[in-house]
């Protein structure tokens, strides 16, 4: 049992951990940050990537409406990389209540939300696929944000300012001493000695294992679990983010993100965070609010669907639909409510609003640990990431065509979304791949169309001479693909399934389980 | 999101396309139609500059259309592409002349001698590829110095006459500008045999069906030309005339590119499109009892026939090659080739003329074999290409059926 | 002549126009694209094992080889073989045994006939060989599949890396690509010249599928030649060199015996039927309108769900593409596919079902129309990628469908 001693852990990757992790460097505070998988594991990884104009809460929950409109403009300087400013729209589909639009109008006003009104005619000739026979429609502020390149620069930001990262370091223990949480025991990965970490502060900032992790520290979190799908379509059916205008549902927004436009979502509390089984009927549901606002969308061919878990407070012990749940975060100090100093656990809140939360978290860390220091996350851009990461649409083949050296061919290796052999084998070097599902997250290898069919053997190619990488790698991520493409298996898209099956079953004659390395 | 545009979703990736276009397979300049079509698309975004440059390679031949088995239309997805490239980059003035061959042909025709002059000279050429970018070597047609209109007034009509019900099969001959003005002759006997066969034929108005403007990226233009045409034909059409044409290209734009590429949607071009006729096309449906009741004399050769991509394109196969075969004395042998490299006005440009000629490499191999006596083509602007790189007459299936009519 | 309209010209559809035009029928081939040849190894799948009336006996009574009958099947795979050899294309294996041969991804596949190319990598004889790594061709990870060959006992000797001078740079190649430039015997000698020097100690190489596209025997016999050592090729991702190879020779014969070949042809249905149970054609829907093509029998060859033959849909449907012939499937679109891709996949056996005349029947097995026969990967039954036996139902199908059409 290795051990080492820091002045505060964060227990959680997302958006929030590494949130709270950036902002604690910046202040000056030694941070070490422990996540039990990969970058973009968890939820903040699964998300629809809407940066909030706030419109969305403007009636149910003002209070979030007006965090996420000052954030909103807070990240576009600070993130600016990793969003797409491709504005918003709020629509009322034929059949909406009518009488929303007025409430809603007068809840961006009083919430400070930008909202103006344009007509169908307007948002049809900016988006063309929108149904004409849409009653009403306000343009706002909302942006599409890469979370990948959003977790990545700030990993990277943590790491440029002394703070240590750690993946797939599951948390196996709390170390309490007498009433006081002291630190956390860790299981590093492949069997390596275990890790025991002594902080002055723990953060818990675990997502939907939040409860979990508490636990381990003898204390409760009352939580409610909301799994979310979403489908990705194979195309930007549209270029502005589009959002129903009736009160918050499932289905009601369609969000272009890189080369997709994703729907989403839906809400099905479930009692284990992991559990991210799709049924088929949210698939059906998606499509079928989709088609509300884009006609013919149903009918286009979904690439992929995926579920990301909401980790919510629920203070009372009513059950009930987890979507008429604050959204609003909560930051929970132990030692106030549990007479347990020496952990915070955060819970909740938006990746919209993930800065406001690190702040306000960070605040109660430096008053427990009586240290003086601001915050200073709005004064510091973050940096593109060092790794050459195209997120915006036309540049990676932009750089393909008009900047790259002519003294090579190009080495594309996966075609649908223009990743290079240098940047894969940049990938493959670093130690916090551990799979190519690692390479994919980062780089968006096997996300297009194809969903690898085509790059899953070239990238195995390039991964089998680096340390480490075993055989199986190729099946792996096969299977990984495959199970997010099962709950669209019809049309075109179980037509790529077949592709990918006679080029690996019957060309390359893959038919069994990988062999144990 | 045009049709064709929306039709990116369904590719698969298969490398199909890539495996048959001609111009990939003749240089690495152009990455491929699955990649410059619905693979690029995806990255095409309405309020950005296109990204890539590497589209403009592609020659619009339409064979990567033709041999996708999922349904994209990646030809149209290219050619539209191809006109965004064109109106960012601007159009050079040698594509603005180079795509109106009615201009041309209207004042080529009064000056007929000296332009073929000229145009034969090899300095006046040499000139020509340095100011305006026309390849030197790029084979050019003779002006003729009367048009086929003129040659043929007896069958003008301008307004269709009402069908009277007598059962005979009404034809209203489109010519295109490459009859019009460089073979007028063809004209004559495409008249001359529908007649034959029984058929009342009229030559109605018409102008430049537009496919060089499209090609060249002047969407509007050649939206202009569809709009005539289709106003006066769909007239035609409507009073029971069939729109046959001898210029397959000329009509797979009646038939399809006006709506599908240009996007035009209206009853009038909808009408034109289902009553266009490539000319073999329209004896094998209508007039094949017919002709096969006329005796065919002997025609001893050895043909080559290379049927066009635009002939292809219109997925009835290659209806002239049945009617060669049965021509006496006659041996056709079929071309192994995609594509002859001209692809309308691409072969004729400066700076494509190479990867043009390497195109139709192929081709012109199978002809150099030496046992040919003359090639077969059903596009004008693939048989001047043949003739100036084999260097063997081309004749149109037509002219061969008539040489057995006698 | 009987006028015999074939639809789809896949490996199915161009052996049947073949057969049928050899014998005298006259024959149209109707084709929306081109399809599963130009993607798959180029080799002919009959069975994982080699084929014997015991083996059939383990298939299913409705399995196309079971209608068939062992006779029937060994007859197609020798008419197979001839005509290709017409084409110069020469095919080795035959129907008491199997080759086995190392895939671009180091696992071994069986199969029945291989192309010569190819066959000479036949692993039986356990002898050593090396693998072609070829510099920048990302298409073949010689050493990905040199590592898995030898986990699994296979004798690899090592891989060399081969240097490719005056290849042209501005975009990534192909197979294709490669396979034309081999055509070419100026670029040929002089990347062999840059092969020999790294060659030395090597007997056998297997290299990914590239040598030759339209002059393949010629451009690997010179290869080998010119390097002095023995050379056998690997397919590997499309386009696939070998199935293009086979599909240009097919074609050839298709039209060597006459067939009318229609490409860019969408046929969405029935020319009106001259009298009950009987089709009359088929209609093309083109840019200028329908098109009917009108015949004695018509030979479905459409193939699966792969290439539009069937159509499945999100509520739950899968559509027969051309007549709506009732499909075989079952209705919970989340039972269609397994939890792997490796595993059996319940949608793969979807398909038209025939009866012993290749005709397809409904459910009381009577034959839907007396001259519409189905043949190919359009057919129920079972999953061909999990039995290995895709392109021998495609020839064995469409033989039996030709044989009964022309009865």
């Amino acid at each position: 049992m290795t051990s080492l001693s820091t002045q505060l852990l964060v227990l959680g990757g997302g958006a929030t951990g590494l949130g709270i992790a950036w902002d604690a460097c910046l202040r000056g505070l030694k941070v070490v940050l422990v996540e039990q998988g990969d970058i973009g594991q968890g939820t903040s990884g699964r998300y629809h990537g809407l940066l909030h104009s706030g419109g969305r809460y403007v009636v149910s929950d003002p209070a979030s409406a007006r965090d996420c409109a000052a954030e909103n403009l807070v990240l576009r300087r600070l993130a600016r990389h990793t969003i797409e400013d491709t504005g918003g729209f709020f629509a009322a589909a034929p059949g909406d209540p009518p009488d929303f639009a007025e409430r809603w109008r007068e809840g961006c006003l009083h919430a400070g939300v930008p909202a103006t009104e344009i007509s169908v005619a307007e948002a049809c000739r900016r988006e063309p696929l929108l149904n004409t026979q849409l009653q009403r429609v306000f343009a706002v502020q909302d942006a599409s944000l890469d979370s990948f390149d959003l977790l990545h620069a700030l990993v990277e930001a943590i790491r440029s300012a002394g703070g240590e990262v750690r993946l797939r370091h599951r948390v196996t223990g709390i170390v309490r001493e007498s009433d006081r949480i002291r630190g956390a025991t860790l299981q590093p990965p492949d069997g390596t000695q275990p890790v025991t970490i002594h902080a002055e502060m723990v953060v818990n900032a675990t997502g939907p294992w939040a409860r979990q992790t508490a636990a381990l520290a003898g204390v409760d979190i009352p939580m409610a679990l909301g799994k979310g799908t979403m489908v990705a379509m194979a195309t930007r059916v549209v270029n502005t983010i589009v959002n129903r205008l009736k009160p918050p549902a499932d289905g009601d927004i369609i969000v272009p993100v890189g080369t997709v436009a994703v729907l989403g979502t839906t809400d099905v509390p479930v009692e284990d965070p992991t559990d991210l089984r799709i049924q088929p009927w949210e698939i059906d549901l998606l499509l079928a609010e989709a088609e509300r606002l884009i006609p013919g969308i149903a009918d286009r061919r979904p690439l992929r669907a995926w579920a990301g878990v909401r980790p919510l407070f629920r203070p009372t012990q009513t059950a009930g639909e987890t979507r008429q749940m604050p959204r609003a975060h909560l930051i929970l100090d132990h030692a106030a409510s549990d007479g347990l100093p020496g952990m915070i656990s955060v819970i909740g809140g938006k990746l919209t609003t993930f800065r406001l939360m690190a702040e306000q978290t960070v605040d109660q860390v430096c008053r427990a640990l009586h240290v003086e220091s601001a915050c200073r996350t709005k004064d510091v851009p973050l940096d593109p990431p060092r790794r050459a990461r195209y997120y915006a649409l036309p540049d990676r083949l932009r750089h393909l065509e008009h900047v790259r050296p002519r003294s090579l061919p190009p080495e594309v290796i996966c075609e649908c979304e223009s990743v290079t052999r240098e940047q894969i084998v940049r990938a493959l070097a670093s130690a916090d791949t551990a799979e190519l599902d690692d390479i994919r997250r980062d780089l968006r290898v096997g996300m297009g169309p194809c969903q690898a069919g085509f790059c899953a053997y070239r990238t195995a190619a390039l991964a089998e001479s680096r340390a480490g990488a075993d055989l199986g790698w190729l099946e792996s991520f096969l299977e990984e693909r495959w199970r997010g493409t099962r709950p669209l298996a019809w049309g075109t898209q179980l037509r790529q399934m077949e592709l990918t099956r006679r080029l690996y079953v019957e060309l390359m004659a893959m038919r069994h389980e990988p062999e144990a390395s | 999101m045009s049709q064709p545009a929306l039709s990116a979703d369904l590719c698969l990736k298969c490398n199909i396309c890539t495996a048959a276009c001609p111009v990939a397979a003749a240089t690495d300049l152009f990455p491929g139609p699955k990649a410059v079509g619905p693979q690029a698309q995806r990255y095409r975004h309405p309020s950005l500059p296109l990204p890539d440059l590497s589209v403009g390679w592609c020659s619009g031949c339409g064979t990567c259309s033709r041999v996708c088995p999922h349904g994209v239309a990646v030809a149209e997805i290219n050619i539209q592409a191809k006109a965004r490239l064109a109106r960012e980059t601007g159009i050079p003035l040698r594509d603005q002349v180079i795509s109106r061959p009615d201009l041309l042909g209207r004042f080529g025709t009064p000056l007929a001698p000296l332009a073929n002059l000229a145009l034969s000279a090899m300095p006046v050429r040499w000139l020509m590829e340095r100011i305006i970018k026309i390849h030197r070597h790029a084979p050019m047609p003779a002006f003729r110095t009367r048009t086929f209109r003129s040659l043929r007034r007896a069958e003008l009509l301008s307004k269709p006459d009402p069908d009277v019900g007598t059962g005979v099969i009404r034809v209203a001959y489109f010519h295109g500008c490459g009859t019009n003005y460089y073979e007028p002759e063809l004209g004559g006997m495409a008249l001359d045999v529908l007649q034959r066969l029984g058929c009342e034929v009229v030559v109605p108005p018409q102008g430049c069906c537009g496919l060089p403007l499209q090609s060249n990226g002047l969407f509007d233009a050649a939206r202009a030309y569809a709009a005539r045409n289709i106003r006066s034909l769909s007239a035609f059409a409507r009073a029971n005339y069939h729109i046959v044409g001898t210029s397959t290209s000329c009509v797979l734009s009646l038939k399809h590119d006006y709506r599908t590429i240009l996007g035009i949607q209206s009853e009038e071009a909808d009408l034109l499109a289902e009553n266009a006729y490539d000319f073999f096309e329209f004896l094998a449906l209508y007039l094949d009892d017919r002709l096969e009741a006329l005796p065919l004399r002997q025609v001893e050769a050895r043909a080559l026939y290379h049927p066009p991509c635009q002939l292809k394109a219109h997925g009835v196969g290659t209806p002239a090659l049945a009617v060669l075969q049965r021509i006496p004395g006659l041996t056709v042998d079929l071309s192994d080739s995609e594509c002859c490299g001209v692809a309308g006005t691409y072969g004729l440009k400066a700076e494509k003329y190479a990867v043009a000629r390497t195109v139709g490499s192929g081709l012109f191999d199978q002809a150099a074999d030496g046992r040919y006596d003359f090639l077969i083509s059903d596009s004008e602007t693939c048989r001047w290409w043949m003739a100036g790189h084999a260097r063997l007459p081309v004749l149109h299936p037509l002219e061969v059926l008539v040489r057995a009519l006698g | 002549m009987t006028p015999v309209l074939v639809v789809g010209a896949g490996l199915t559809g161009l052996f049947a126009a073949a057969l049928a035009g050899r014998r005298g029928a006259r024959v149209t081939l109707l084709t929306e694209g081109r399809g599963g040849l130009e993607i798959s190894h180029g080799c002919i799948d009959v069975l994982a094992s080699p084929l014997s009336s015991v083996e059939l006996a383990r298939l299913p009574a409705t399995h196309p080889y079971q209608l068939a009958g062992v006779e029937r099947i060994h007859h197609a795979l020798d008419l197979f073989r001839e005509i290709v050899a017409e084409q110069h294309l020469e095919y080795r294996g035959s129907a008491d045994s199997t080759l086995s041969l190392p895939t671009a991804a180091g696992h071994t596949r069986s199969t029945m006939l291989a192309p010569l190319a190819q066959s000479a990598g036949a692993l039986g004889s356990q002898e050593p060989f090396h693998l072609a790594a070829l510099d920048h061709f990302r298409d073949f990870a010689a050493d990905y599949a040199a590592a898995r060959l030898r986990r699994s006992g296979m004798p690899v000797d090592g891989v060399v890396r081969l240097p490719m001078p005056n290849l042209p740079l501005n975009r990534d190649l192909y197979s294709t690509d490669l396979a034309r430039l081999f055509d070419q015997p100026a670029w040929r000698s002089e990347t062999l010249r840059a092969w020999r020097p790294r060659l030395a100690g090597v007997r056998r190489l297997g290299l990914p599928a590239v040598l030759g596209l339209a002059h393949s025997e010629s451009a690997r016999l010179k290869a080998e030649e010119h390097l002095g050592i023995r050379l056998f090729e690997i397919p590997t991702l499309p386009p696939s060199v070998p199935g293009l190879r086979l599909e240009r020779a097919l074609r050839h014969a298709a039209f060597a015996a006459g067939v009318r070949l229609i490409e860019g042809a969408h046929a969405v249905g029935l020319v009106e039927a001259t009298y009950p149970g009987s089709v009359s054609g088929v209609v093309s829907q083109t840019a200028g309108g329908p098109r009917p093509y009108r015949a004695d029998a018509v030979i479905l060859a459409t193939g699966g769900l792969l290439h539009g033959g069937l159509l499945a849909r999100a509520r739950g449907t899968v559509q027969e593409s051309v007549f709506d012939l009732p499909v075989a499937h079952t209705s919970e679109r989340d039972d269609w596919t397994a939890d792997s891709p490796f595993a059996t996949q319940p949608y793969a056996s979807f398909g038209v079902r025939v009866g012993g005349g290749f005709r397809p029947v409904d459910m009381q097995a009577r034959p839907l129309f007396d001259n519409l026969f189905a043949a190919g990967g359009l057919l129920a039954g079972c999953d061909r990628s999990r039995e290995g036996s895709r392109q021998g139902i495609d020839l064995v199908s469409a033989a039996c469908a030709v044989e009964e059409a022309l009865r």
